[in-house]
């Protein structure tokens, strides 16, 4: 066996990294973790956890700080991650550990169950964003529709986060001033912005007034990139006029008035002055990426520039205002929700035990112990496997996010490029999904290069989840070396670098200029300094180099978000940003100077919108000579996703074709695991003998998808042989389905846990062993009660015996197998009705199994199709680059090497090659000249002699090899057939539900359609014969279903020696009439009579009149 | 002519004859294969159905295979196929022991009967190939065992037909073509220049045509090797020159190929397939082409009608 050197698989374990690399941050921030013993997990159906333990520390009353270890339970561990015992195995390592050899990791095993976290799109953070938003109106009285919107994460001193985040609003209103917004304990909160203005920090009324008009300058009034309005002197006089007349004049005044305001709202400052409170509530909720009070005052300064609204609005749903929310960060909040919960209730604990208790002893371990365990540690740790495991949040605060549901999901291994497009997945969020705008399923130009346009599924999520493109990379904590970012270092040498350049950098009481004089610029979302405009395009371009360079302090990964002045556009800015969990992807930055060495630069959604990217086609893409690129894209295939990147030209085809097939990839049935034979999956879907496509593209390498292959080079003749190949049926050949083509299995795990059913008391006495005296099953059970290995089961046979003694004393019991998984291998091999799809959208069910000798045969080698596709699939479907596969793998095959089918290849070659060699030759000449030397015709046709008659058909048919892939939809799990069966209770019509031997509805549409056909008796023996026919003793005197009932008859009829007693006449009595005249049997459905019950119940009565004929 | 591979043509007859000889030698001779697999001990990697469905896709040496009976209708052993008149019984022990990966092969398969082995697709008179016993030579593989993995069977080969499964198939190829006729419009192809019949001649895909080095005339070289494709005549339409050439399909020439899988020989197989031809032909007279008769023959008579 070849040698896996662990680099094979680096491109692969590059498209997880996100998942893994914000977990690791996670569990680095200074918690305690210790790994115990890892099992087999996904077997054992448990979790894969390791001990969480932590030093909680006590202090009070000043006295010394007592550390004590509380084990804090079992918290799950992702896999691959830094605590995962495979982070370092090789790919040999990992086979011997029973893993797959491509093992990447990034997911959580919870019960046995592979749970992927689900990335989601969060707001920019740290970004302030001016919206319009209807539901701003109806805050309160004189609010208007906009808002300046930021969305804070909270960060320390030491420039340390732990993710929460905190959203501000600034509301405007009609009268010209506006509120702060923000969120405490459910509940929003509206402040006048001069009163939280002036509690930041010591100030007058003239300094907030001169920073507040900075941004306007009469000079400037219609100069490109000028922002704001005469309107804005007025409005800084409405904002400081609001704060005199609550006659709030100085810093204290309003830190009284907000102290005041919160002391009920915020809990364990309730005795603590008014004073602390405001600065508590300051500093908590109002912009808490910013620890300064200074920074957040220059801030809020310029979120106000916003104002006047003459620049555009941002729009919420482009990638460029957004971030990433990964699961290290979400588990971070969570944890630290929990942790502090847990402590609260432990502080109140000791709290309420010294009120009551004077002899407890606070320094005493042991009462203080004692007193803890009464609140179980062990909760927080379950706490968090509850939620990866469910993917809900159980909290009261909301924790600043959107939606409470849908955080993990199950990652499946149907096949491999589906569990890879679980990590590669970003959703919109769950909010989203039900509300009737399209707007956030739009595909903006903004995610160009970032979100695959082509890998979404369509329906209902159509547009909200989307996947990643395979270039596309996520920040994260730790540089290209593995070691954690120093972001206090990282900013500290960013503001020495623009300081260097020339910015003016903020200091309280310092008055800047607006634009377009000067441009502010933010790092990270703290004001820190102007720069005027006429030397930031330098400064970019520094920066830009900087970042490249790999000696810089610069961080290759920064975002230099540059807005140019413009007229009438965004909020002109220079906004940079270092923090971790943002989309990046590489680009060639062709402006620096080769000789430099490395060009590849990250760039982020949000500088992108900003820049000049061409694409490496020769082109000039329509740009205008003022504005040369200065980036290169990579290559074109870099803005689509792993999985739309393996279907081979995908340009020839038409996009919604390149969807489909997105899709239907992801439900191949396929070589899903190499560690088949370890694994207790619920089901698994295997295909027998993959084979690997000769037409690839260059991500098929690169992604090492051999691995894990999904289909087979099938001989697809285009024609319309028999007729069973209309409507997209295909007709398989016989004799190629018996030698083993598309043959597949479903394993099955069946987990029977003795422990878990069945009532308590008798559960210890229940285990795995089979009758003795029954020996009915012994052919089918062994003696341990379980199946023997390899045994054939047939459905509706035993497959398992439970014993159930009494006898035994419960103790030994205890001993005895309580949990077993039985697998069952289904074989699948194609029948009618299953589904199959070539890499290009073009699905079919198998209509036929056709015989080898009535195929059709080709002259010349003797070949037979393996398979047959009707022609009419082509010219509706424009799928081109399904004809060209079919061409080249012919062509390939009969080289014997593999054809490179790399979408857009063709583009970047011409412009390689210059234009001197402009007039290259067609993809299609190409191939067929290929053909051509082998001695086939070079389109691909073959004359074919019909199998049936010998004769030859008239027309020469298009014959090649496809890679088809068998999809998991197979009529086996699908047909629904009944003639009688289980029927509801109440209605007494058939169940629905294949799974319970139900019926297909037959509804209304049908009912149409029968009556259109005049089908009457067709019609009544659907919906009554076959449905709820039912015979009813009606009254006729007094016309009542109901109060009819059988008379019991005592027995007149003897006995007659030897024969069997004849059976009593009915009599039926009608309760109401006291009497058995008028009653008469009408065929009436069953629910006719629920019906009349009901109506009875309230109080209506049903009469029938019955007569005789019309 | 090989063992494996034959080349013939056949003359007056029409296509539908030629036809029914290439349906029933791949459908209908009959050859032998394993039917039945009993596993004792399978600790492999492939599971119990893919193993039996390997086996059951080996060729083997089926000489004996028009004499044998059908185990649906031997009397013998009522049909269970069991007996030595429908059925060969082979066995399969396999057991890795050393760290090497051990391929269990066709080779491995031990056959009750020695008329019934495997096919041998070692070529003796082949000099590339060595003559000792190296990998080349084990045969085809069932699987791979690792250390302590092991593989313990019971298979039984039955007769059978490649109607009912492609296993029982002995041809691999069967087709016929017509023979063409080509005549060359030697007027015509005068009018041409040298470059211009050399293009025309690359026309075509296949080498069909050539130039006479001494005449320079376009001479056919290989007929056979023409297939059908009409692109010489729609290159000499291009060039103005309709007419330069004419092919004509012989109606009631064919040329016939035939590659066997091994379990039977090509010659033989054809011959098998003539004889076989025969006893349906027998089977329609006897019938006396009454309707009736159908359900006399079944399946057969069925068949005849064109199934």
């Amino acid at each position: 066996m070849e040698k896996k050197n662990s680099g094979e698989f680096k491109e692969l374990e590059e498209l997880v990294w996100h998942h893994i690399d914000s977990f690791d941050y996670m569990v680095d921030r200074g918690l305690e973790i210790m790994l115990d013993n890892i099992k087999p997990c996904r077997q054992a159906k448990v979790s894969y956890t390791g001990k969480f333990e932590a030093d909680v520390c006590f202090q009070y009353d000043g006295r010394p700080v007592i550390r004590e270890k509380y084990n804090l339970g079992q918290f799950p561990i992702m896999l691959k991650s830094k605590l995962c015992y495979l982070r370092s195995a090789d790919p040999q390592q990992l086979v011997s550990l029973k893993e797959e050899a491509s093992e990447v990791g990034g997911y959580f095993i919870l019960n046995g169950i592979e749970r992927v976290f689900r990335c989601l799109i969060m707001p920019k953070q740290n970004y302030p964003m001016s919206m319009t938003r209807g539901s701003y109106r109806e805050r309160r009285e004189g609010y208007t529709d906009k808002a300046v919107v930021i969305r804070c994460v909270r960060e320390y001193q030491s420039s340390l986060t732990d993710h929460s985040s905190v959203t501000v609003r600034l509301y405007y209103l009609r009268n010209g001033s506006a509120r702060v917004g923000f969120w405490v304990r459910g509940r929003e909160y509206l402040l006048p912005v001069g009163i939280v203005l002036k509690a930041l920090v010591e100030t007058t009324d003239r300094e907030i007034y001169e920073n507040l008009t900075c941004y306007y300058d009469e000079k400037y009034e219609k100069v490109k990139g000028a922002v704001g309005s005469q309107l804005l002197g007025e409005r800084a006089k409405i904002i400081l006029d609001e704060v005199r007349v609550a006659s709030l004049f100085t810093q204290d005044d309003c830190l009284q008035h907000i102290g005041e305001h919160f002391q009920p709202v915020v809990d364990e400052l309730e005795n603590k002055t008014p004073y602390t409170v405001a600065h508590a509530v300051l500093k908590d909720y109002v912009f808490v990426h910013l620890p300064n009070f200074h920074d957040k005052f220059s801030l809020l300064i310029n979120f106000s520039r916003f104002v006047d609204q003459t620049s555009a609005l941002d729009n919420p749903d482009s990638l460029q205002n957004q971030d990433i929310l990964l699961p290290g960060h979400l588990i971070t909040i969570y944890l630290k929700e929990k942790l502090e919960e847990w402590l609260r209730k432990a502080k109140s604990l000791i709290q309420d035990e010294l009120a009551k208790n004077n002899t407890f002893n606070f320094l005493a371990v042991g009462d203080v112990r004692k007193v803890m365990d009464k609140n179980s540690s062990v909760s927080i740790s379950t706490a968090v496997e509850s939620m990866l495991r469910s993917g809900r949040l159980a909290t009261q605060t909301g924790l600043d996010l959107q939606q409470r549901a849908g955080y993990t999901v199950q990652a499946e291994r149907l096949n491999y490029l589906r569990f890879l497009s679980f990590f590669r997945a970003v959703h919109r969020g769950a909010s989203f999904a039900g509300g009737r705008t399209t707007s956030v399923r739009k595909l903006l130009p903004e995610s160009w290069g970032f979100l695959c346009p082509v890998h979404t599924p369509d329906g209902e999520p159509c547009g909200l989840l989307n996947h990643m493109t395979c270039s596309c990379r996520v920040t994260s904590y730790f540089d290209s070396q593995g070691a954690v970012k120093d972001f206090f270092d990282i900013r500290k040498s960013i503001l020495g670098v623009l300081t260097s350049l020339g910015m003016i950098a903020s200091l309280p009481k310092l008055v800047h200029a607006g634009p377009p004089k000067s441009l502010s610029v933010l790092l990270d979302g703290r004001v820190i300094g102007s720069l005027p405009s006429s030397k930031i395009e330098k400064v970019v371009a520094h920066l830009r180099r900087l970042k490249v360079s790999a000696t810089s302090a610069i961080p290759d990964d920064m975002e230099v978000g540059y807005v140019p002045l413009s007229i009438g556009g965004a909020y002109p800015g220079l906004y940079i940003s270092t923090y971790p969990s943002r989309f990046i992807r590489p680009v060639r930055n062709i402006s620096i100077p080769s000789e430099e060495g490395q060009d590849i630069e990250l760039i982020g959604p949000f500088e992108q919108v900003f820049m000049e990217i061409k694409c490496p086609d020769g082109g000039n893409g329509g740009r205008s000579d003022a504005f040369p690129a200065t980036h290169e894209e990579i290559h074109p295939t870099n803005m689509i996703s792993v999985v739309a990147n393996l279907t081979p030209w995908s340009d020839h085809n038409q996009s919604p074709r390149n969807m489909y097939q997105c899709q239907m990839a992801k439900q191949t049935m396929a070589f899903s695991l190499q560690s088949l034979c370890f694994r207790a999956d619920q089901k698994i879907y295997h295909l027998q003998t993959p084979q690997t496509p000769i037409v690839r593209t260059g991500a098929y390498t690169k992604y090492s998808i051999d691995e894990h292959p999904t289909g087979t080079n099938a001989i697809v003749a285009v024609l319309a042989y028999t007729g069973y190949d209309m409507e997209d049926a295909m007709i398989l050949n016989k004799s190629s389905v018996d030698r083993g083509m598309f043959h597949g299995q479903i394993y099955q795990t069946e987990t029977i846990d003795l422990s878990d059913e069945g009532s308590k008391s008798d559960r210890s006495h229940r285990r795995f062993r089979r009758s003795n005296t029954d020996r009915s099953s012994h052919s089918l059970i062994d003696s341990d009660g379980l199946p023997y290995v390899g045994q054939i089961i047939q459905p509706n046979e035993p497959y398992c015996s439970i014993y159930n003694d009494i006898t035994n004393s419960s103790k030994a019991n205890k001993n005895h197998l309580q949990k077993v998984n039985i697998r069952f291998r289904h074989p699948r091999n194609p029948i009618i009705g299953d589904k199959f799809s070539s890499r290009h959208g073009q699905k079919g069910v198998c209509s036929q199994l056709w015989p080898d000798i009535d195929m059709p045969f080709s002259g010349v080698t003797g070949m037979r199709p393996d398979l047959i596709i009707n022609p009419h699939a082509f010219p509706s479907r424009m799928t081109i680059a399904m004809l060209l596969e079919s061409l080249a793998a012919k062509g390939g095959s009969l080289n014997g090497n593999f054809v490179d089918a790399t979408p857009f290849a063709s583009t970047v070659r011409a412009a390689n090659a210059g234009e001197a060699n402009s007039e290259s030759e067609s993809l299609v000449d190409e191939l067929g000249k290929m053909l051509k030397c082998n001695g086939f015709n070079h389109h691909g046709v073959e004359v074919l002699y019909s199998g049936v008659y010998g004769t030859e058909l008239t027309c020469e048919i298009f014959i090649g090899p496809v890679y088809y892939q068998r999809l998991r939809h197979m009529v086996s799990d699908k047909f629904q057939v009944r003639s009688t069966g289980p029927v509801d209770q109440i209605t007494r019509q058939p169940i629905k539900g294949r799974k319970r031997g139900g019926g297909i509805r037959f509804g209304e549409m049908e009912r149409d359609s029968m009556l259109a056909h005049g089908a009457a008796y067709l019609l009544h023996d659907r919906l009554h014969t076959c449905s709820d026919y039912h015979i009813a003793d009606v009254c006729s005197i007094c016309g009542s279903i109901l109060t009819t009932h059988f008379q019991p008859q005592r027995r007149i009829v003897r006995d007659i020696g030897g024969l069997p007693p004849v059976k009593a006449p009915k009599k039926v009595v009608c309760h109401a009439c006291q009497t058995s005249k008028g009653i008469e049997t009408v065929a009436m459905p069953y629910v006719f009579r629920y019906l009349a019950a009901e109506l009875a119940a309230m109080n209506i009565k049903m009469t029938l009149h019955l007569n005789d004929g019309a | 002519m090989k063992d494996d591979y034959l080349k013939f043509e056949l003359r007056e007859t029409d296509a539908s004859v030629a036809n029914a000889l290439r349906r029933v030698m791949i459908a209908e001779v009959p050859t032998i294969a394993i039917d039945l697999v009993e596993i004792e001990v399978n600790s492999s990697v492939l599971n119990d159905e893919f193993i039996a469905h390997r086996l059951g896709l080996i060729p083997l040496t089926s000489e004996r295979a028009m004499e044998m009976r059908f185990s649906r209708d031997c009397d013998a052993c009522d049909g269970d196929g069991q007996c030595e008149y429908c059925s060969v019984e082979f066995h399969l022990r396999a057991k890795c022991v050393t760290d090497q990966t051990l391929d269990v092969t066709s080779k491995d398969l031990y056959s009750s009967d020695h008329a019934v082995i495997p096919v041998d697709f070692s070529d003796p008179s082949d000099p590339n190939e060595p003559s000792d016993n190296t990998e080349t030579q084990r045969g085809v593989i069932i699987v791979k065992l690792r250390r302590g993995q092991e593989l313990r069977l019971r298979a039984i080969a039955r007769k059978g037909i490649g109607k009912d499964h492609a296993k029982w198939s002995p041809a691999a190829t069967v087709t016929f073509m017509y023979e063409p006729e080509i005549h060359i419009n030697e007027d015509l192809m005068e009018t041409l220049t040298l470059e211009e019949k050399l293009s025309w001649i690359e026309s075509s895909p296949t080498r069909v045509f050539d130039i006479d080095k001494v005449t320079q005339q376009v001479v056919v070289v290989d007929p056979e090797a023409y297939t059908y494709d009409d692109e010489v005549i729609k290159k000499a339409e291009a060039m103005g020159k309709r007419g330069l050439i004419d092919i004509r399909a012989k109606e009631d020439s064919f040329i016939f190929t035939v590659e066997s899988t091994g379990a039977v020989k090509a010659s033989q197989l054809f011959l098998n397939a003539i004889e076989i031809l025969k006893q349906k032909l027998d089977a329609v007279r006897l019938s006396d082409d009454t309707v009736e008769a159908d359900d006399q023959f079944g399946e057969l008579g069925v068949h005849m009608r064109g199934g």
